[in-house]
């Protein structure tokens, strides 16, 4: 036994043997240090209830108590290790992940119990026994969590416990449920598919086994997994301002493997030719990403080349590229800067020409921010935590962002008002009555009057079927927001327009400012203004460059 | 109770409501296994409640909305973290449904269930 625990920790593979508490302890560490490893990917995943980060970080503190716990154990009996450890869980759980993987041990060690050593038949009645405690621990329990992958692995489990008696062997086909569960987990519950993320309970759940294989493999534990993104996710705008010196060329290859792709291996292939990698698949393509030294330039294609078809390349100068990120930089806009005793205003923008615009009017910080990417309260708080003013004036320009913003209070023994803008139009009439040397209560009071002095149109394209406020909208049609509301649907982007300034009375306003996405050119947005103008002639007409996503324009009627 | 002015008239979100909400939240929150009545002496048949409003109560004065919560908890579960959930739980469901910031959440703990198979082994 000494021996085989001695193979363990050097990390040999498993060759059978007896399995005592400590060896038992040993794979749950190498699960605990997987885990570790992994902890940033599932953190990232955190959407649900409240969109923390902090699952991994949970499961973590849980499974080192855990852990901890066993390692005052006596002896060698699996029983007495597993208790201990179940137990140390149990006190040291963390967060709602943490609290079920401790019910997910206490029904493991149920099932050990009075078992000296660990057999296939005693590991498949754990898995059982965890998922029934695991489930017995809520009145309703919500599927696609990590409960779903507890319950895979068990039928997983059951299934092939009376098929071999080899421990490896079985292990892997429970990891392999665990896996395939996670995977799953977006089709069970609607709020990860929209987040476009699986469940992070159940990835957690599946690094604290697969660790345990990859232990009992004889694989290293150290590097982190990496993450494979579906095409559309890969953020290149942010990879290519973070150039490392020596890495001159960016390299994008779109290929389809011959055959299955090793990632593990094609990642570390990758690793040994340059840095920023990136790889991501959507329907049997993959597309790599990489950034390389010069003399480098042309291997990441000659290496896709050899494991599978090219369908695109696309190499890029990064050094040029950065010319051209300093030379827009220079275009920056100026915040004002707040003198003490002053009033400060603090705004969401969601893009370079709105933030501009609110720049203009005499922001002193701007958060970036909008209708999918809702900024923190956090984030809300260190925009105006170290300016010189006590007292603070927040914009939040989106419905959504408007409690986030007034959580903000609780963070701060600054003074602060939040004036409840729910649209880019509604912050900038408020911002016009501001004035950072007036009183502060009657400052408020004029910004918020000033908001219901703007009507605002939002032009965005359906991303799906649905109804509404009885609208019927399908997928990729343009629709109107008028105040926020949904109010047509129309078949093109003039179209909607035209509908939307007919249905908000326009006629009976005297300017319209028109904030173009981007994703419209100057010399659409012109076009389209232009059109307006034919219709209503009477109105000014002025096109502001917006830069915001999403939205195709933001109307502001006055 | 909540009451809101709008253009097209006011919307009043009643105590109950909220409650409700609160209700299927708590109901999906890991650990809890029901609701009690906050009042013991309405005797042992009465623990569990089905209705939402006994075992939750809500308070709503001028903006500032307080819940209490009194629940059953799962015997074997770190109290602690389950209460913090939970609290944080419905926090964010009520928030989210009513658009009202809430101001407080305080969990009762008012019993544990113990399972045969604790009872037992």
């Amino acid at each position: 036994m000494a021996d085989a625990g001695q193979k363990a920790r050097e990390g040999a593979e498993y060759a059978g043997g007896p399995v005592g508490g400590r060896i038992f302890i040993e794979w749950m560490s190498a699960g605990l240090a997987w885990l570790k490893t992994n902890c940033d990917i599932v953190n990232s995943l955190n959407v649900f209830p409240v969109p923390d980060g902090d699952t991994g970080t949970n499961m973590l503190l849980t499974m080192q108590a855990a852990v901890f716990e066993a390692g005052q154990t006596e002896g060698e009996d699996l029983s007495d290790f597993v208790q201990a450890f179940a137990q140390g869980a149990l006190m040291g759980a963390r967060g709602n992940s943490g609290v079920i993987l401790s019910q997910i041990w206490r029904g493991f060690a149920r099932a050990v119990e009075g078992h000296a050593e660990l057999t296939v038949p005693v590991l498949a009645k754990a898995f059982s026994e965890a998922r029934d405690t695991a489930y017995r621990g809520v009145v309703r329990p919500v599927e696609g969590t990590i409960l779903t992958v507890a319950k895979d692995m068990a039928e997983t489990a059951e299934k092939f416990s009376g098929e071999t008696d080899d421990l490896l062997h079985f292990l892997e086909h429970v990891v392999e449920a665990a896996n395939a569960s996670v995977q799953r987990t977006p089709d069970l519950l609607p709020v990860l598919k929209d987040a476009g993320v699986v469940d992070s309970g159940g990835k957690g759940l599946f690094y604290i086994f697969d660790g345990a294989l990859r232990h009992l493999r004889g694989e290293s534990l150290d590097e982190a997994d990496f993450e494979v993104r579906s095409l559309v996710d890969m953020d290149f705008e942010s990879v290519m301002e973070e150039v490392e010196e020596g890495q001159d060329y960016e390299v994008i290859v779109d290929f389809k493997p011959n055959g299955g792709l090793d990632l593990q291996k094609f990642y570390s292939d990758l690793e040994a030719m340059g840095t920023s990698i990136q790889v991501g698949e959507g329907s049997g393509m993959y597309r790599m990403h990489i950034h390389v030294p010069t003399e480098n330039r042309y291997l990441p294609i000659d290496y896709a080349m050899e494991i599978g078809t090219i369908t695109k390349v696309h190499i890029e100068n990064l050094m040029a590229q950065m010319d051209e990120i300093e030379a827009r930089a220079k275009d920056h806009f100026k915040l004002a800067v707040v003198e003490p005793g002053q009033i400060a205003a603090v705004t969401v923008s969601p893009g370079r020409g709105i933030s501009k615009v609110f720049a203009s009017l005499g922001v002193h910080a701007i958060v970036g921010g909008g209708q999918t990417m809702n900024p923190s309260t956090k984030e809300i708080v260190e925009a105006f935590e170290d300016m010189t003013a006590d007292r603070i004036i927040v914009l939040p320009n989106n419905k959504n962002i408007i409690m986030a913003a007034e959580a903000a209070q609780e963070l701060t023994v600054k003074k602060l008002a939040v004036i409840p803008s729910r649209t880019i139009p509604q912050g900038l009439a408020a911002m016009l009555s501001f004035d950072p040397d007036g009183d502060f209560e009657q400052i408020v009071a004029a910004m918020q009057r000033a908001i219901s002095e703007v009507e605002t149109g939002e032009i965005t394209t359906a991303v799906r079927s649905v109804e509404i406020d009885g609208v019927r909208v399908e997928e990729g049609q343009i629709i109107a927001l008028h105040n926020g509301k949904l109010v047509l649907a129309a078949g093109d982007l003039l179209e909607g327009c035209l509908a939307f300034l007919e249905h908000a009375d326009a006629d009976e306003f005297e300017l319209i400012t028109m904030f173009y996405g981007e994703d419209v050119t100057r010399e659409e947005a012109d076009e389209v203004a232009g059109k307006i103008q034919e219709r209503y002639p009477d109105l000014e007409i002025e096109v502001q460059d917006g830069g915001q996503s999403h939205y195709q324009f933001i109307f502001s009627i006055e | 109770m909540s009451k809101d002015s709008l253009p097209y008239g006011s919307t009043h979100i009643s105590p109950r409501a909220i409650a409700t909400i609160a209700y299927n939240a708590t109901m999906e929150s890991y650990g809890v296994v029901g609701l009690a009545s906050k009042n013991l002496l309405d005797g042992i048949a009465n623990v569990l409640v089905k209705d939402p409003t006994h075992g939750i109560d809500i308070h709503f004065d001028t903006n500032r909305l307080d819940i209490d919560l009194y629940i059953i908890i799962e015997y074997g579960t770190r109290i602690k973290s389950v209460a913090a959930s939970v609290a944080k739980t419905v926090q964010y469901h009520v928030e989210k449904a009513v658009g009202l910031p809430v101001n407080t959440v305080n969990v009762h703990v008012q019993g544990l269930r113990i399972n045969e198979e604790d009872a037992h082994g």
